[in-house]
């Protein structure tokens, strides 16, 4: 595959609707390779749906949608107009891992067989391959003595971490986070929170969805903040949360940051 | 780990091998066919010692062994009809044409019969269980296929599903196995025996089950079919998206991860699905299958003996009995991992 792109993902003009509601109004994102990016905003304001719209789990009602510069889907109207090859789509949206507020863990395979599922089966790769990457995965979000416990064992943000390391294993280029840490106890955030700073530092390409504006303040190249549908304000974490230029932005900070 | 296993079911063990030693030991001392014909009267001990030296036998001896008891029937045809009957127990012979051992030598009588004793896989029990499993079986394989069809994004699948569904749900089982048994072969011009070798003595017995397992399996089919479809639906959907996002395409997602789960949430279900299909086989009397229930009617019509109900219940309460263990067990070792 080429490294010959400017941008790894790119939409233009992303309008969703569910009936007759709107949740994506016109968005337009570009995300270079290695940028973390850190979306907030309101509950309702179409942060995950945009998240969900971008590896397919839901169909954008017009726009375009580019991966690597290559044009994967453009829909108008909910028609689609244009997209790549099934194939070729396949094989770009296993550049994408995604990490789930409620984990999905598969509840009937241990961890070890949790991260190494996919790659087997997907990739086809050999079992002793992944086996061995997997641990070592499992090692880097600090659960090595968990590979052969159940889910249901775990506390929500060993699962959490688990969940990370499964999308790990796919070796994708891209990692989207849908609010990562909502479904947690407070003091388990943290270790999630851990391992995604160091994802992070070690140059993979983040979009994460939170509610925890710390950690998008420390992590984060750049924020958006969205609200109704739009991305309201867009800027360095520096530039959101120090001096908001919207109103929006300014009442939602004020509201989150005094809490 | 496997002393640990070992442990688990020691209970379980002790109380089997408990009663094995018991039936081994009872077996043990059980009079054996000899000895429970010497103990005949002098008349058809006569008769019996005569018949040895002839060519021409005229004492009718039927023995049923079972395993613990033994129960012995004599009769003679000719001039002087005689008939004698004897339970063997406990290394005694009791001699049982009256009183309680007259009933008890015909229970024993009636469920040896019942069980299929002595013959083969056409009979009695054995082609009950046998019938009533494989159309389990059969019915949740094709419950699946139907199960997938009626959830399905294509619309002529989804009603043709839905179509199966909804005869075989509302028409009556007998009248399904009567279509199965006359009407197909009729139209189609063949005979259920004929796919059986003529030299086969059984073949009208293996034609008439071949009948049966296909009717009931096709009926069984539309239950389990809204037995998997409830499973299926009730996983929870961020294991679709989770398997999406991994990049499993839909066949990948239901054979590995959607299917596995919704195994352990379909057992209870099939288990009252298997014990309704062995209630169900009783039907198989219409086709002159010779099952529990046929030859519990048999007896009573040839010889008006009304108890022998009693233990047709208890041989079908103890096989639901047993299958009901067996689909515990196999719950719990589904769900190990909750």
């Amino acid at each position: 595959m080429s490294d010959n792109y400017e941008y790894i993902l790119r939409t233009e003009h992303v309008s969703k609707h569910f009936g007759t509601l709107e949740v994506l109004k016109d968005i337009s994102l570009s995300v270079k390779k290695g940028e973390v990016i850190c979306i907030i905003g309101p509950s309702g304001a179409g942060k995950s749906t945009f998240l969900r719209s971008l590896n397919q789990l839901e169909k954008i009602s017009s726009g375009k949608i580019f991966i690597r510069d290559e044009l994967f889907l453009h829909r108008e109207n909910d028609h689609t107009v244009d997209k790549l090859p099934k194939e070729k789509q396949q094989e770009l949206l296993l550049e994408m891992g995604m990490v789930f507020q409620r984990f999905n863990l598969f509840p009937h395979k241990t961890v070890l067989q949790n991260v190494c599922e996919a790659p087997i089966i997907v990739r086809k790769e050999k079992k002793e391959a992944v086996e061995e990457r997997a641990k070592e995965l499992l090692a880097r979000v600090g659960l090595s003595d968990k590979a052969n416990e159940y889910p249901s064992r775990l506390s929500g943000g060993q699962q959490q971490r688990v969940a990370i390391a499964r999308a790990l294993a796919m070796n994708p280029e891209i990692m989207l986070f849908d609010e990562p840490t909502s479904a947690l106890d407070p003091e388990l955030v943290g270790d999630v929170l851990t391992v995604m700073k160091e994802l992070a530092e070690s140059g993979m390409t983040m979009l994460c969805v939170t509610h925890e504006m710390g950690f998008a303040r420390e992590v984060a190249d750049r924020v958006l903040f969205m609200a109704d549908g739009i991305i309201a304000e867009e800027g360095t974490p520096e530039e959101i949360f120090t001096n908001p230029k919207a109103e929006r932005t300014k009442s939602f900070l004020n509201a989150v940051l005094e809490a | 780990m496997k002393s640990e296993g070992i442990r688990k079911y020691l209970k379980a063990i002790i109380v089997a091998g408990v009663i094995v030693l018991v039936c081994i030991i009872l077996g043990i001392l059980k009079p054996g066919r000899d000895e429970v014909l010497s103990r005949t009267s002098p008349e058809m001990q006569k008769m019996i010692d005569a018949d040895a030296n002839s060519s021409r036998k005229r004492v009718t001896v039927t023995y049923n062994d079972m395993l613990v008891i033994s129960y012995a029937s004599l009769s003679t045809s000719g001039a002087k009809v005689m008939s004698e009957r004897y339970v063997g127990f406990l290394g005694k012979v009791y001699p049982a044409d009256e009183g309680a051992m007259k009933i008890v030598g015909q229970m024993v009588n009636y469920t040896y019969r019942m069980l299929g004793c002595g013959e083969n896989l056409m009979h009695g029990a054995k082609l009950t269980i046998l019938l009533t499993t494989l159309t389990v079986i059969f019915g949740i394989l094709l419950g699946t296929i139907l199960a997938l069809g009626k959830i399905s994004k294509h619309k002529v699948l989804r009603h043709l599903s839905g179509m199966y569904i909804f005869f075989f749900r509302g028409t009556p089982l007998l009248i399904q196995l009567f279509v199965v048994y006359f009407t197909v072969p009729g139209i189609c011009g063949f005979a259920w025996r004929d796919l059986f070798p003529a030299s086969d003595a059984e073949a009208v017995y293996k034609g008439a089950f071949t009948a049966a397992l296909i009717a009931f399996a096709l009926n069984s089919g539309a239950y389990c079919a809204e037995i998997v479809r409830s499973a299926i639906q009730s996983i929870d959907k961020g294991q679709f998206e989770a398997s999406k996002a991994l990049g499993m395409n839909y066949a990948q997602t239901m054979t590995r991860i959607i299917i596995p789960q919704s195994v352990r949430r379909m057992i209870p279900n099939v288990s009252n699905e298997f014990i309704m299909i062995l209630k169900d086989a009783s039907l198989v009397f219409a086709i002159s299958l010779m099952d529990i229930t046929t030859i519990s009617k048999n007896i009573m019509t040839s010889e008006g003996s009304y108890l022998v109900f009693i233990p047709a219940l208890v041989i079908y309460l103890v096989i639901t009995a047993f299958f009901g263990i067996i689909f515990n067990k196999i719950e719990k070792k589904f769900s190990v991992y909750e």
